[in-house]
């Protein structure tokens, strides 16, 4: 059963690459380029899953997939012909049919009405005569898929299950096991095809070919075939050149080498082809992939071998095993699909859905392992750094031998780091290719025209980040169809197509992952942005700023410039909420707009979540690492800058402005006393909500990558602190959780709470 | 009465799920032999370097289908031997005629039983223990 189980798991993980494959195919086909060849393809994904869902029992996942399915094979067969709407709605029946496979996995709910209702159009597609099948009583409006019963079936394909037999006479042809060895015995043990094509230096040499022949023939019988076929006209003959090509049919017991060794004199003066057996593989495989011809014209297969022809030895096992099943490690041909469909699903022009090539093969591995390799370097990093700090420390010259075999260290160990985590690398398609749908349902409900084009699907980040990057990319989606475009008139009006185009795209710069979403639509209406931020109290109203600023009061909490509420991009969700989780992975989000021409996203994310850019310093003789990414900058205050509040509370006056002053040894208990601020450094930073502080430390020791070591699995949650990390001299440094250290002094009531606009519930 | 043990398999299936599955079943039939491809291409590369036994494929695959790897291996004269039992739906039945014309040894129409996959591949080898 545990092995079913797991067959399962299989099943699902393919599932994914087939819907995959599928939505490619279909919006290939919505772009007018779908060729038989990605019908097909089409029509198999839809078919796979069906097989598989039936093979473990998973009804409504068949029963769809079904209909899907005979419509799909009538658009093969060319009976429904191919058109751009017929796409459309296929596209929608492929969003059920994911559907169906989430439920079946457990991961969610179908809304059988909507299944129904799309059963019954696909049905009238495919016989528009027919009159719909009344949809199936729908007991609740939505209804998770049962868990499947023991698989008894295996490969189902329809439901009935009404006997084996095609209703045609048939005589399974016997065979045994020991006529099939006979029959490999009959075959001589060494049959070479050599073919040689001499070029015209091989007779200017003085060589001669039936000198070669005559060599040959010393190695065993040979049989020699001439193909004239190239020898032009005799009025076009040049004399000089060669157009005779050899092909020897050769038996002997020798091996390669000693074939090759008698073209050793006209190396390179003919092009020598050495195969094993009776010419090569590709050759068959070109012949019998090639269009087939009629069955009539094949003749009976032959109950033996004709004695003329004979065939390869039976060869050692050299070429591996295709594709044994293991249960972590398996050479896998689905992965290497999903690039392919992904391709299509950007380049829809792209005609054909490609299939990837045998050779690329690609290896799964169980993530956990891959985990603990990336600890097992971050430890090798800590050692190497421990190391070079203690030859440091006694004194060893740099250009000592061991110094520079340990810079040497340094460097290898910089590329294992750099290597493993590019292993856990994964390319962002696994994100973006759930983005299509996302761009057709937010259309449909906003009633706007959109097209999604994506570039860089193959913009490759650790998959740490990957997971995190869908919730922020959907919203900046769904903003961009629901605030940033057009309704299809407005954009008519502006002498625009109707159609926008929302463009997603990923890039790396400068060792982050950036992601760019944007639209060509009306842009930011800047007075109405602004206007709102003073209405909701967020800023001043005669605050100046520049279009850059205000653009970026949209990620302001509370701010939401949707005039009616709409289901799409609110949710009682704003541009803040991303801003804040984009924060919270060490990111950055901006906005730039043109008015009339439309908005951009940029979105920019560290490369993993396994290192960390951070801030080393020293608080009541202890160090801490502050994450990069929170500083805003690092100042020594001068005494008039410090200004008392409250009974123990102080502030510092930044340039403008007022930012609570915190001690970080006193907010994490270290000591009882904080000493004055124009003792230490003060490190100002911003919190994920854009609330600013200035946190006091006794001194910076300089800007680290460090490898983060979770907190909770070692030891346990700490408020205040986010991680812990180990230094080069071994020490174990905490990391500074940023909010929740000012967060922690705000509610202690230390420090007051910053003047903060009313939050208005926006949405 | 051959040994299940002793006959080799390949496996022809461009979907890793039923792969698994048939190896699955012809584990519990008492097959030892199983390697698998992913399309007849693959498939016959395979069987020209280590002949198998039996070969059991699904005929709708890309590259080369089921039929055209049928055609290919009778055409080889060292695996034209091969026991070839080809996996199909209920609605091929014109695709069962024309590998009948191929030289198939039986066919087996999906879904199907470990126990009715077993007596289609007895009906080829004869009762198996």
């Amino acid at each position: 059963m545990d092995e079913l189980e797991a067959i399962k798991v299989t099943f699902f993980q393919e599932c994914e690459e087939l819907l995959a494959d599928l939505e490619g195919g279909l919006l290939a086909m919505e772009e007018g380029a779908g060729d038989l060849e990605t019908v097909n393809a089409v029509f198999r994904a839809v078919h796979s899953i069906k097989g598989g869902a039936g093979a473990f029992g998973l009804e409504p996942l068949v029963r769809f997939a079904h209909v899907f399915e005979t419509l799909l094979d009538a658009v093969r067969a060319g009976s429904v012909p191919n058109t751009v709407e017929l796409a459309a709605v296929l596209l929608r029946a492929s969003d059920i049919l994911a559907d169906h496979v989430s439920a079946a996995r457990g991961l969610g709910d179908v809304d059988m009405a909507a299944s129904a209702a799309m059963a019954a159009e696909l049905e009238q597609w495919t016989d528009p005569n027919a009159t719909p099948t009344a949809p199936a009583p729908v007991a609740a409006p939505t209804v998770a898929e049962e868990p499947a019963p023991a698989p008894a079936l295996i490969g189902a394909d329809d439901d009935a299950m009404d006997g084996d037999d095609l209703g045609f006479v048939f005589v399974p042809q016997t065979i045994t096991v020991e006529a099939q060895a006979a029959d490999a015995e009959l075959i001589p043990s060494n049959v070479w095809t050599v073919s040689i094509r001499p070029k015209s230096d091989l007779y200017r040499k003085a060589n001669e070919t039936a000198l070669l022949l005559r060599e040959l023939s010393r190695l065993g019988p040979i049989k020699a075939t001439l193909d004239d076929s190239a020898l032009p006209l005799l009025q076009n003959l040049d004399p000089e050149a060669a157009f005779i090509t050899w092909s020897v049919r050769l038996e002997t017991d020798q091996d390669e080498t000693a074939i090759r060794e008698v073209f050793e004199f006209v190396d390179g003066d003919c092009d020598l082809e050495i195969t094993r057996g009776e010419g090569s593989v590709e050759a068959s495989i070109a012949a019998l992939t090639a269009p087939a011809e009629p069955v009539a014209a094949v003749e009976p297969i032959a109950p033996a071998p004709e004695p003329v022809e004979v065939a390869p030895p039976i060869a050692p096992p050299a070429a591996a095993p295709v594709a044994e099943v293991a249960p972590a490690v398996e050479a896998a041909k689905p992965a290497a699909a999903a690039p392919a469909a992904a391709a299509a699903a950007a380049a829809p022009k792209a005609t054909p859905v490609e299939v990837p090539g045998p050779g690329q093969s690609v290896i799964r591995v169980d993530p956990e392992r891959i985990d603990r390799l990336i600890d097992l370097v971050g430890e090798l990093v800590i050692n190497q750094a421990m190391l070079a700090q203690r030859v440091g420390e006694y004194g060893i010259a740099p250009s000592s031998n061991l110094a520079m075999g340990l810079d040497e260290l340094e460097q290898l160990t910089r590329e294992i780091q750099d290597s493993v985590m590019a292993i856990r690398a994964q390319p962002v398609k696994s994100v973006f290719q759930r983005m299509p749908r996302l761009v057709r349902e937010v259309a449909n409900m906003t009633g706007k025209q959109a097209r999604l084009v994506m570039d860089g699907e193959n913009t490759e980040v650790d998959k740490t980040v990957i997971e995190r990057l869908s919730d922020p990319i959907t919203h900046m989606l769904r903003n961009a169809i629901d605030h940033g475009l057009e309704s299809p008139e407005e954009r008519k009006a502006a002498g625009k197509n109707p159609e926008g185009v929302v463009r997603l795209a990923a890039l790396h710069r400068s060792g982050r992952i950036v992601i760019e979403v944007s639209d060509d639509g009306k842009g930011i209406n800047r007075e109405r942005v602004f206007g709102i931020a003073v209405k909701k109290g967020l800023i001043a109203p005669d605050l100046q700023l520049t279009d850059e600023e205000i653009d970026n009061l949209i990620f302001l909490p509370g701010f939401s410039t949707a005039e009616k509420i709409s289901d799409v991009s609110g949710r009682g969700v704003g541009m803040d909420v991303v801003k804040r989780s984009v924060q919270a992975l060490g990111g950055r989000i901006s906005i730039s707009s043109r008015p009339g021409q439309g908005s951009t996203f940029t979105l920019s994310l560290p490369l993993t979540l396994a290192v960390l850019d951070g801030m080393v310093v020293d608080v009541a003789g202890e160090t801490l690492v502050v994450p990069l990414a929170a500083i805003v900058e690092s100042l020594r205050p001068k005494p008039e800058e410090v200004r008392p509040l409250g009974p123990v509370g102080s502030v510092l006056a930044v340039r403008d402005s007022f930012v609570p002053l915190i001690d970080v040894g006193l907010t994490l208990g270290y000591r009882e006393e904080s000493p004055h601020p124009t003792d230490g450094v003060v490190l100002l930073v911003e919190g994920e909500d854009g609330s600013r502080a200035a946190l006091v430390a006794d001194a910076i020791h300089g800007q680290r990558q460090v490898v983060i070591k979770s907190l909770e699995q070692n030891y346990q949650q700490v408020e205040g602190v986010a991680a812990a990390t180990i230094l080069g001299d071994g020490r174990v440094a905490l990391i500074l959780d940023v909010d929740a250290t000012i967060n922690l002094r705000r509610r202690e009531g230390g420090a007051p709470r910053p003047p903060e606009p009313s939050l208005i519930a926006a949405e | 009465m051959p040994q299940a043990s002793t006959i080799s398999v390949l496996v022809v299936d461009d979907q890793l799920t039923m792969r698994a599955l048939i190896r699955n079943a012809l584990q519990q039939i008492g097959f030892k032999d199983i390697r698998e491809a992913p399309d007849g291409e693959e498939a016959l590369k395979n069987l020209l370097a280590k002949p198998a036994n039996l070969v059991i494929s699904d005929f709708n695959m890309p590259k080369m289908d089921g039929l055209a790897l049928l055609r290919a291996v009778r055409s080889h004269p060292p695996i034209r031997q091969t026991a070839f039992v080809m996996l199909t739906g209920r609605a091929d039945r014109e695709l069962v005629q024309r590998a009948v014309q191929f030289g198939v040894n039986n066919y087996c129409v999906k879904p199907f039983t470990v126990q009715g996959l077993k007596e289609k591949i007895e009906q080829v080898f004869g009762q198996l223990t």
